[in-house]
């Protein structure tokens, strides 16, 4: 018996996921083992492929995290013969993956009806703003209107002010739950030979996320939009400290961590103020509360007080902004980090595996960025059994682009 | 099954996974949720006085009641009292782990040998079981101990200080950073933990049972990877700025709009739905580039058209002309979607208290056998009184 380096090694996954959360998804399958052959072409490249104006870059990203680990091979699906191929690439995966917009994939020939006639134990993922039924399955979107449309927006946000756009987390959000649910329809394949068709909408996983506030919704009660109280925990917030923009996060659950928060701040007396004796005190005195925390932090180093609230048992943090997370030794002796070679930065670092594996450990970041058709060798070649001149044929007439 | 199910639920993708959860934070109960939707069988393994989530917020009845955040986790799950401050509790959780597929677990290191979770020794007693551990920052790494609720793991991976952006902090730009609403990084941390146990298990026949350490800050960050990503391209990202330069969020005469448009065609659809105006006819908002730099100028025009139309008629409008735009809707809107409606989100599910609630599902379909959730939300021991309903012995014969 050989042990598998990584839990979903063998796994092969024909990848037609396009922009972020798509991608996320099969990116992640990707760090545990899976093999993602990523279907393009340069005829409509992938959007880190190309200058993305909105963050000022004016060429193709160097790095590209969701693309990260995979295969790349150009397949121009405009042409019928690449779509025969991108068939015949499905036939050898287990898994195949798609964020089209609704019908695009019936349009071109490649959806789960034709796909499970050349693998009938197929799981296809579809992953799209809003499902692809109901009355607005054609309606295009991104994260902040995923957000928008599924109430995590009209949720998040500060008490009197408007509703929050959500942004990338809102589109790997719904890559991670397409991964889980993707792993979960191999099982069913591998157990009972039969395909499965998954169909995620990116808007209901921003309803997912405000699963609570439904259920009160469906009982009749108006959830309230909290900012960054909480209902059951008091002090609990995001506070000013003495150096400018660093904030410390601080979340108080009981009596004996107020009593071990008051210790740290020196607040001896406030640990014997009656209006903050219990929690449901503290609740009702809030506004009080925030001001004494926002008066006795105000002075406060973010970074050692975080670390003495955490020796006394409170729940505290500060408020970290990327070159923190870099900067990291805890993110770094968990192997979190991953450093990717980038040649135009000193070192770049990408987020490797979501999970330390015990037995199939070799899970993470194996390469960066693929170049556009970078594995043919191997897809078209190996794979396939494509000869260099059917290949150099197949270019030629820009089947494959 | 010690549960009558009128429903074949033997279909199900997971069908015949057994999954012991042992959970006091969302992300442990959001991967048994997850997993149980999906057709496991996950037994809550609960103390005498039951979870700490059957009290987290929010709660029903206007604080009195249930809480709504245990029913939307605990559906479709049972329920087994267990003391494992008692040898008999660790005895009783032992024989139920011999016949378990998956432990999630999220006891804090130091508690984990006295309640018999300790890795080695589950390891040592059930060698095939895949047993995931779920904390906070993870059971490795000089933070391991490190306590974390949503608020600071939020920001203990970078997204809460990038939020809001947009309007909310062009509105209140001298206030703290604001958490996404509820337990964000913990259910992607209970996608990640739910994942990986279906990783390992899948691996199971070759690799045999293995220990995994999850953490909500790696997941969390994982999830945000993109503002590492812009960190390695140059630039230290920050809620001030990482807005785009024209969009976002906007009040309409009765109500909140999110507008978005990254593409020229979008943004000639744009042009339309504002009725061609005069300012947008300048050549020079042809470039991209220089759209973005007039971002908010082209905004407070925006803003203006808005505040003079209704949110469905601009909605409806847009999506006719390809501009991208949604209504930001309220739970109760949701819940009440045509959308929704049409796709089956909702199921109706009994409380343990035996109301009925419409209950999410799950952001998926699985189009040949449709998800389900089996048996609503389970009372406290739902599993030894249904035992002892049927006669069998109270420490239970396997399932």
């Amino acid at each position: 018996m050989t042990e598998p380096l990584s839990p979903l090694a063998g796994v092969r996954i024909a990848d037609f996921t396009i922009h972020a959360a798509g991608p996320f998804s099969t990116h992640v399958l990707s760090q545990l083992g899976a093999e993602c052959i990523k279907i393009e072409s340069k005829a409509r490249p992938d959007a880190f492929r190309k200058p993305h104006a909105v963050y000022g870059r004016m060429t193709a990203a160097t790095f590209d995290q969701v693309s990260a680990n995979k295969l790349s091979v150009r397949l121009n699906l405009k042409k019928p013969e690449a779509v025969a191929l991108a068939k015949r690439i499905v036939a050898v995966s287990d898994a195949a993956a798609e964020s089209f917009r609704a019908g695009v994939m019936k349009r071109l020939g490649l959806d789960f009806e034709v796909l499970r006639e050349v693998k009938p134990d197929l799981v296809m993922l579809s992953l799209s703003s809003c499902g692809q039924s109901g009355p607005d399955s054609h309606f295009a979107g991104y994260a902040p209107l995923f957000g928008a449309w599924g109430g995590l927006g009209w949720m998040s946000g500060y008490s009197d002010g408007p509703p929050v756009e959500m942004r990338h987390v809102m589109d790997h959000s719904a890559g991670y739950h397409a991964a889980v649910a993707l792993v979960a329809a191999l099982h069913q394949s591998r157990r009972t030979g039969r395909g499965q068709y998954i169909d995620l909408a990116a808007r209901e996983v921003a309803s997912a996320m405000i699963g609570d506030a439904l259920v009160l919704a469906s009982l009749g009660a108006e959830a309230p939009r909290p900012g960054n109280g909480d209902l059951a925990m008091a002090p609990h917030g995001v506070y000013a400290t003495a150096e400018p923009d660093r904030w410390l996060t601080i979340a108080v659950r009981n009596d004996a961590e107020w009593r071990a928060l008051a210790t740290v701040l020196e607040q001896q007396a406030a640990a014997e103020d009656s209006r903050f004796a219990t929690t449901e005190a503290r609740r009702r005195h809030q506004a009080e509360l925030d001001d004494l925390m926002t008066r006795w932090l105000s002075q406060a180093n973010a970074d050692t007080t975080a670390e003495q609230l955490q020796r006394a048992g409170v729940s505290a943090h500060v408020s970290w902004n990327m070159q923190d997370i870099a900067d990291d030794p805890h993110l770094h002796a968990r192997g979190t980090l991953t450093e990717v070679h980038d040649p135009s930065v000193d070192r770049r670092y990408a987020v490797g595996a979501p999970a330390r594996f015990s037995a199939t450990s070799d899970v993470g970041i194996r390469r960066a960025t693929p170049e556009l058709g970078q594995d043919e060798d191997y897809v078209f070649g190996e794979l396939l059994g494509l000869t260099t001149d059917q290949r150099a044929d197949l270019e030629e007439r820009e089947v494959i682009l | 099954m010690i549960k009558s199910d009128s429903r074949d639920s033997g279909n199900l993708p997971l069908a015949g996974c057994r999954v012991i959860e042992h959970s006091r934070t969302v992300a442990a109960a959001y991967a048994g949720r997850l997993l149980a939707v999906m057709g496991a069988e996950v037994v809550m393994i609960e103390p005498p006085a039951g979870s700490v989530l059957r009290k987290a917020p929010p709660l029903l009845d206007d604080g009195a009641g249930p809480s709504a955040l245990f029913a939307y986790l605990a559906a479709g799950k049972d329920s087994l009292v267990c003391d494992l401050e008692s040898a008999a509790g660790r005895q009783r959780l032992a024989e139920e782990l011999a016949q378990a597929d998956i432990l999630i677990d999220d006891t804090p290191l130091a508690r984990r040998q006295a309640l018999g979770l300790d890795t080695a020794a589950v390891a040592e007693r059930h060698p095939a079981l895949v047993h995931v551990s779920v904390l906070p920052f993870g059971a490795s790494g000089p933070k391991a101990h490190w306590d974390g609720e949503e608020v600071n793991l939020m920001h203990a991976s970078g997204e809460g200080f990038l939020l809001p952006n947009g309007r909310s902090h062009e509105l209140f730009p001298d206030r703290a950073p604001l958490k996404i609403y509820g337990h964000f990084a913990g259910y992607q941390a209970g996608c990640v933990a739910a994942l990986s146990a279906l990783s390992a298990w899948w691996a199971v026949a070759d690799a045999g049972g293995q220990y995994i350490d999850v953490s909500v800050q790696d997941a969390m960050l994982l999830c945000g990877a993109f503002a590492l990503q812009r960190l390695g391209d140059g630039s230290l990202e920050h809620r001030a700025t990482r807005s785009f330069r024209y969009g976002g969020v906007f009040e309409a005469r009765d109500g909140f709009i999110e507008l978005l448009t990254l593409e020229d065609r979008q943004w000639n659809g744009l042009v339309q739905l504002l009725g061609n105006p005069g300012w947008a006819q300048d050549e020079a908002l042809r470039d991209p580039l220089e759209r973005s730099r007039r971002g908010s100028e082209i905004n407070a025009h925006i803003r203006e058209w808005m505040a003079r139309h209704d949110v469905e008629t601009i909605v409806a409008n847009a999506q006719e002309l390809g501009v991208p735009a949604a209504r930001y809707r309220t739970p109760d809107e949701v819940l009440h979607g045509d959308q929704e409606c049409a796709r089956q989100l909702f199921t109706r599910s009994t409380l343990d208290d035996g109301r009925e609630a419409d209950i999410l599902l799950a952001p998926y379909r699985f189009h040949r056998t449709p998800l389900q959730l089996r048996g609503g939300v389970p009372a406290i021991g739902q599993r030894q009184q249904a035992n002892a309903g049927q006669g069998a012995t109270p420490q239970g014969a396997p399932p």
